[in-house]
């Protein structure tokens, strides 16, 4: 017990380091702002990884150890409890709660009760010895084992959950839209593992709500084994795909960088040109000696949002500017802008104009790949927890003897109970036999 | 909107049933323990009301969704459900002494909800779009309450206890019996931890679908077990020290401080959990 207390708290402590300190992914940042010797002291004593280290592992195997022992050593005593209400004898009750003098005849009266009993109780004995007539009734008596159902399924969580860590792996993959992949890179460590098979990311798509907050992610994927297609399915937040044993989940996504821009150019308000290309790529105006080059694509600069930067190149000189997609926007907060940069004016290169439609963003989506071999092991063990408990917390254990005696004309009936848990129920049955018992007298 | 201008009200009469709630204990008129109660009763009814007005108003914008999904509809579901547990409580033991320690919780828990900026209604992000949401957020929170009520049942178990000599001549004398205070505590300990591990069960299966991994130590679960382990450790002692009475209302208020943290305080750190 002293163990367990103490085994219990330790974990509480570690637990709680646990989330005060930044672990697995988030640690190396935080290790970068501890001076190196304290970083190195909490990366040997494993404080960037609380929840694998050696000690917590010590300690889970310490509280199953204890669990197990404590269980196993008390076991005998209830099973005990359990077997002996069976074999011998019920005993006359030790000190009654009540003696009744009934002048109905002992017979009848055994018989009587000995219905009532059965009515409430499922298992009833009655033995008639000597003039005696013994009743007893029981229920519940699966109560004392609540106590060992849930400590076998926290057990049986704690195996689960080794089973999980020992023969399953935790993984993430990048698939590009329209691209494939059978790699994935290992959770934790900087190691990669090949699939036995190929993912196809066939489409993936985003959908926002009104206010530009996600609505749904969804990859549409097929799994390949050689070249053979063996599924096709949609893949959703909170809808995984089971594939070989595998389970994939929508986790993230992305846009690759080195997307392609499109770009118009007008002059004197008519279009002119129409550029569509990556960053590097030169282009020339039709009809005039004049040479450009993209030089950037920005995703977002300067948190303005989509740019390029474009070089020309003519008789006039070179000339660099930005060219943003959301001049408009930009302008009316800054009315001033281009006089006072002239870099960031797509106009700058008269009589053109310059204008970013967007860029053909392509998406990649990214997958949590996982292989848990102790997921349904842990289920298990889980139900086994509720259904511990119910035994627990919501059964009692209860006895209930009536001796019948002859004496002279009458007959003496004494009655008496006992209950492991809840002497209100109890005393609530106990009254209901007694009232039973005397309501026959009048 | 008009959910949020009822959720203000109930707050109030909340504080009113507070009042009541103490005017009772104080002077021991059976009138203020009706009041009081009836009081309650009826923000009980004006809340749950509002509760479902929010639930359509989200339809009505097209975003339809039970309101457990930010921090404001969590403030005022866990109020929620802290009165309604209070109520049967009270309505179980026919004893109103305890609302003077309960109902507190939950007019602060409203008032607190009332000054949050944000009481919108909010689209669900796809990770919270799961059947698993409801089951999961309702047990956590009735396993709260009945932390709750346990903690409020500590307190006056401590406060009696301490004044064990006089008590006959204070206000306290209409604390219920020590034994009584203790049995009650136990019964709400045993309810709490029961909903909290289904809450935990429920949780770890909607991270099973939405996360792919049933348990990633992420603060708040692991929040979750801390609590879960203390509860643990009174229920053993308990069972087998047969520790009683001032020991296990300690206990009981260290396991409601970290359901607290559990609840509130893993906001501050980083996670998947956190209501922002
Ligand atoms: C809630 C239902 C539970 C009940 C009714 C219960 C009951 C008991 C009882 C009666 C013992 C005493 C065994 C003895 O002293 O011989 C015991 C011991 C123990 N229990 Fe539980 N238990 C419950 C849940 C748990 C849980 C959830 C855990 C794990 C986290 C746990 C861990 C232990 C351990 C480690 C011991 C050994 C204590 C010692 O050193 O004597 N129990 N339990």
């Amino acid at each position: 017990m002293k163990l367990m207390v103490f085994l219990l708290i330790a974990i509480i402590i570690l637990s709680i380091l646990g989330t005060l300190i930044p672990q697995g992914e988030g640690a190396r940042a935080f290790a970068a702002h501890l001076a190196p010797g304290l970083a190195f002291l909490f990366h040997k004593l494993q404080l960037f990884d609380i929840y694998h280290s050696l000690l917590f592992v010590i300690l889970m195997i310490l509280l199953s150890l204890n669990l197990i022992v404590c269980s196993w050593s008390r076991f005998p005593t209830s099973w005990r409890l359990f077997r002996r209400a069976f074999s011998s004898l019920p005993d006359r009750p030790s000190s009654p709660h009540k003696v009744f003098v009934s002048q109905g005849r002992l017979e009848e009266e055994s018989l009587r009760l000995e219905n009532l009993l059965r009515k409430r109780y499922r298992k009833v004995r009655r033995e008639d010895k000597e003039g005696v007539s013994y009743l007893y009734g029981r229920k519940g008596f699966f109560s004392y084992f609540g106590m060992y159902i849930v400590h076998l399924s926290v057990l049986i969580i704690i195996g689960g959950a080794v089973i999980g860590n020992l023969f399953g792996f935790g993984a993430y993959m990048e698939i590009p839209d329209g691209g494939f992949s059978d790699t994935v890179r290992l959770e934790g460590r900087d190691d990669f593992k090949k699939l036995d098979f190929t993912v196809r990311c066939d489409r993936f798509s985003l959908e926002l709500y009104d206010n530009g907050a996600p609505k749904s992610y969804r990859s549409d994927l097929t799994f390949l084994i050689g070249n053979q297609v063996a599924y096709k399915g949609p893949l959703l937040v909170n809808h995984p795909i089971k594939f070989e044993g595998i389970r994939f989940y929508q986790a993230s996504y992305g846009t690759i960088t080195g997307s392609k821009a499109i770009i118009t150019v007008r002059k004197n308000d008519q279009e002119v040109y129409e550029l569509y290309t990556t960053a590097g790529t030169d282009f020339k105006l039709p009809g005039e000696e004049v040479t450009g080059k993209i030089l950037r694509i920005e995703e977002n600069l300067m948190g303005l949002g989509p740019s390029v930067k474009i070089a020309i190149h003519s008789a006039e000189g070179d000339l660099q500017f930005w060219v943003f997609q959301y001049i408009e926007r930009i302008i009316e907060k800054n009315p001033s802008l281009f006089e006072n940069v002239p870099l960031l004016n797509p106009g700058l290169f008269k009589p053109y104009l310059f204008s970013l439609d967007g860029f053909e963003s392509k998406y990649y989506t990214g997958l949590q790949v996982k292989h848990d071999p102790g997921v349904s092991t842990v289920a298990v063990g889980s139900f086994l927890l509720v259904f511990g408990f119910m035994v627990v917390f919501f059964s009692s254990s209860r006895q209930i003897w009536i001796n019948l005696e002859t004496e002279g004309k009458w007959t003496r009936i004494s009655i008496g109970g006992k209950d492991n848990k809840n002497p209100v129920g109890l005393q609530r049955d106990l009254s209901y036999f007694m009232r039973k018992i005397t309501e026959e007298q009048e | 909107m008009l959910n949020s201008v009822i959720f203000n009200g109930v707050t109030f009469i909340y504080l009113g049933a507070f009042v009541f709630y103490l005017v009772n204990m104080v002077t021991a008129r059976e009138f203020w323990g009706r009041l009081a109660s009836f009081t309650a009763l009826f923000g009980l009814l004006a809340h749950t009301t509002s509760l479902i007005i929010r639930w359509v108003e989200s339809y009505n914008l097209g975003i339809g969704h039970i309101p457990l999904s930010n921090l404001y509809e969590s403030l005022v579901f866990f109020a929620w459900a802290i009165m309604l547990l209070y109520l049967i409580v009270e309505w179980r033991t026919k004893s109103k002494v305890l609302g003077a320690f309960v109902v507190p919780f939950g007019f602060l828990l409203m008032a607190y909800a009332s000054l949050s900026p944000d009481n919108n209604i909010q689209p669900l992000i796809p990770a919270l779009q799961s059947n698993w949401l409801t089951s999961h957020v309702i047990t956590c929170f009735m396993g709260y309450a009945a932390f709750t009520i346990s903690c409020a049942l500590s307190l006056m178990y401590l406060l009696k206890g301490s004044k064990r000599g006089n008590s006959s001549e204070t206000f306290l004398r209409f604390i219920p019996a020590l034994d009584i205070l203790d049995e009650l505590n136990y019964q709400m300990v045993v309810f709490g931890f029961v909903f909290l591990t289904l809450g935990i069960i429920t949780g770890a299966v909607w991270a099973q679908y939405a996360w792919g991994s049933y348990w990633s130590w992420d603060p708040k679960e692991t929040w979750s077990l801390v609590t879960w382990f203390i509860y643990a450790v009174i229920l053993h002692t308990r069972f087998i020290r047969g520790w009683r009475g001032e020991r296990i209302a300690i206990m009981v208020i260290i396991g409601f401080v970290s359901v607290l943290f559990t609840y509130w305080g893993v906001n501050y750190l980083p996670g998947l959990h956190s209501y922002q």
